[in-house]
């Protein structure tokens, strides 16, 4: 159908792929504080991390729904009367209110001093901050016509950059800790590592799809969308970092600085371009 | 059809006591009038650079022997439309008897997932300013002209259709015209492999001309530069 030109408007804009961002470093800075309890090496980032990925599902939340044509109407998406279990947006708003209160418990709790029930909540709210990442991806997968989107790898990225993002923040947070950023550069080099396998994985199978996926590989991979995926995200963003966490040179402080920078600016590119790339294609039909 | 040939329950088609509406599009008749679009705008007060239905069309061949392929498009009320899987809040929904695809405007939040979720663009975004009607910033599409039908009308396009080229009706009804064409002539729908099961049944469309052709590829500067201009003009 590209031929039959008309001029249809993208979905989703920018605003959903920096909602991506935030939530992804919202989950992967839960992830970390839960680690604190596991991991003793952690424990100066447990609060700090708790704090922040609250502060980023505020940011997250209020992006969301000014994202909405009608803002507030997002109060709907709360009434169970309308819920619609089929769509993963319906399944998002659940999570997303059941991570926040799960996480106010967890900051009161930390703030009275309470370990057992501390422990427990950071449980619960790394759990439902793992669902995040998983029906942000999920929300893209279930979409039968969209190349590259209808892949199941998708949840499992979105992951991945949770983990790689959320970490390069924790990294840039735990400053001179050479405990901590031992324990964080395990998880930068692991994860970006894996956004690279992955995303490899999906630029074959998108290239080698039908016409429609080869015409999503081609939007993706030339012009400034190609310099931002290849480009920041593939190569500046997951490659490099990896490389060089993996190098020797990765356990000095400038380094891991360096790669948690990349990874950071490497991850919102690959969301802006993971979510505007395939609907470029949907505006020629 | 077969009862043995349904498979999901929201699935209408050949369901016995229920209507199935469906339209044909005759792309043999079709002579790119473009009526059909001009009846709808009229009857729905349907905002600059959106559409509930349109006619594109290619140019095929060589000079000397050229031909315009049109190829008109509405949504194709699917029998298993993804649209409505999508909507968090029921906006969208299916209607079971007649297998309407309609839309709750007061219930929509406009979080595009319809948009998304379509194979074949038919939904839009209204603008937030429209001439006649309040009605703003929610989702849209083609309705089959569910009030016109309810009161034993043909769609506003089906109507004014010059060529004759738009058929509507009931496909459950064995008796009825699109039932005839359906049974008669090959016909196509759009992107068969999705399994949403459209109905909106083309004749002679041909199937090079409704897919993605390798040779898009070179065309994507051009397209950009072209949608560019078309949102600035129409500031979307
Ligand atoms: S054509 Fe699109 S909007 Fe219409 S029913 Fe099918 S999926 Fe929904
Ligand atoms: S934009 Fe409206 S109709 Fe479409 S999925 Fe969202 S709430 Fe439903």
């Amino acid at each position: 159908m590209g031929e039959y030109v008309w001029f249809h408007d993208v979905s989703w804009h920018a605003t959903y792929a920096i909602y991506f961002f935030v939530i992804g470093i919202l989950a992967g800075l839960s992830f970390l504080s839960y680690g604190s309890w596991r991991t003793p090496a952690l424990r100066p980032l447990r609060e700090k991390a708790a704090y922040g990925s609250f502060g980023l599902l505020i940011i997250g939340g209020l992006l969301l729904i000014a994202d909405l044509s009608q803002p507030m109407r997002f109060l709907n998406i709360l009434n169970p009367a309308y819920l619609h279990f089929t769509s993963p947006l319906a399944w998002g708003a659940v999570n997303i209110v059941a991570f926040g209160i799960s996480s106010v418990l967890y900051i009161l709790a930390l703030q009275k001093g309470d370990e057992a029930k501390g422990k427990l909540l950071a449980l619960v709210t790394a759990l439902l901050a793992l669902g995040l990442p998983v029906y942000t991806g999920y929300d893209l997968t279930v979409h039968q016509s969209r190349p590259l989107w209808n892949t199941p790898i998708m949840p499992v990225l979105f992951v991945a950059l949770a983990i790689a993002s959320g970490s390069a923040v924790g990294s840039l947070i735990a400053g001179a800790n050479a405990e901590a950023q031992k324990v964080l550069r395990e998880y930068m080099l692991w994860s970006a590592g894996a956004v690279a396998v992955i995303l490899v994985s999906i630029m074959g199978t998108t290239n080698y799809g039908g016409a429609a996926s080869e015409l999503t590989f081609m939007i993706m991979t030339t012009g400034t969308m190609g310099l931002l995926f290849i480009g920041v995200g593939f190569l500046a963003g997951s490659v490099a970092p990896a490389v060089m966490l993996y190098a020797p040179i990765g356990k000095s402080q400038g380094v891991l600085m360096i790669s948690a920078l990349l990874i950071l600016i490497g991850s919102a590119a690959l969301r802006y371009v993971i979510l505007m790339g395939p609907q470029q294609l949907q505006t020629l039909y | 059809m077969s009862e043995e040939l349904r498979v999901s329950p929201i699935e209408t088609r050949g369901l016995a006591g229920k209507r199935r509406f469906a339209m044909v599009v005759d792309t043999r008749r079709c002579i790119g009038c473009m009526a059909c679009q001009v009846a709808c705008k009229a009857e729905y007060d349907t905002p600059l650079g959106v559409n509930r239905t349109w006619v594109p069309y290619k140019v095929a061949g060589k000079y000397p022997n050229v031909k315009k392929h049109f190829l008109p498009r509405l949504c194709n009320h699917c029998d298993d439309p993804p649209c409505v899987r999508n909507c968090p809040v029921e906006a969208t929904f299916k209607v079971e008897d007649g297998g309407f695809v309609l839309q709750r405007y007061e219930r929509c939040i406009g979080c595009r997932s319809c948009m998304a979720a379509c194979p074949y663009n038919a939904r839009f975004m209204l603008p937030s300013h429209r001439t006649y009607t309040p009605i703003t910033n929610v989702v849209d599409k083609c309705t089959f002209c569910f009030h016109r039908v309810t009161q034993n009308l043909v769609p506003a396009c089906v109507q004014t259709c010059i060529g004759r080229a738009r058929v509507f009706g009931d496909i459950n009804d064995p008796n009825s015209e699109v039932s005839y064409l359906v049974a008669n002539n090959p016909t196509q729908v759009l992107r068969p492999e999705e399994g949403t099961k459209p109905h909106v049944f083309y004749i002679g469309a041909d199937r090079n001309h409704t897919e993605f052709g390798r040779d898009a590829y070179r065309k994507i500067e051009v397209m950009e530069l072209e949608r560019a201009a078309f949102k600035n003009h129409f500031k979307i």
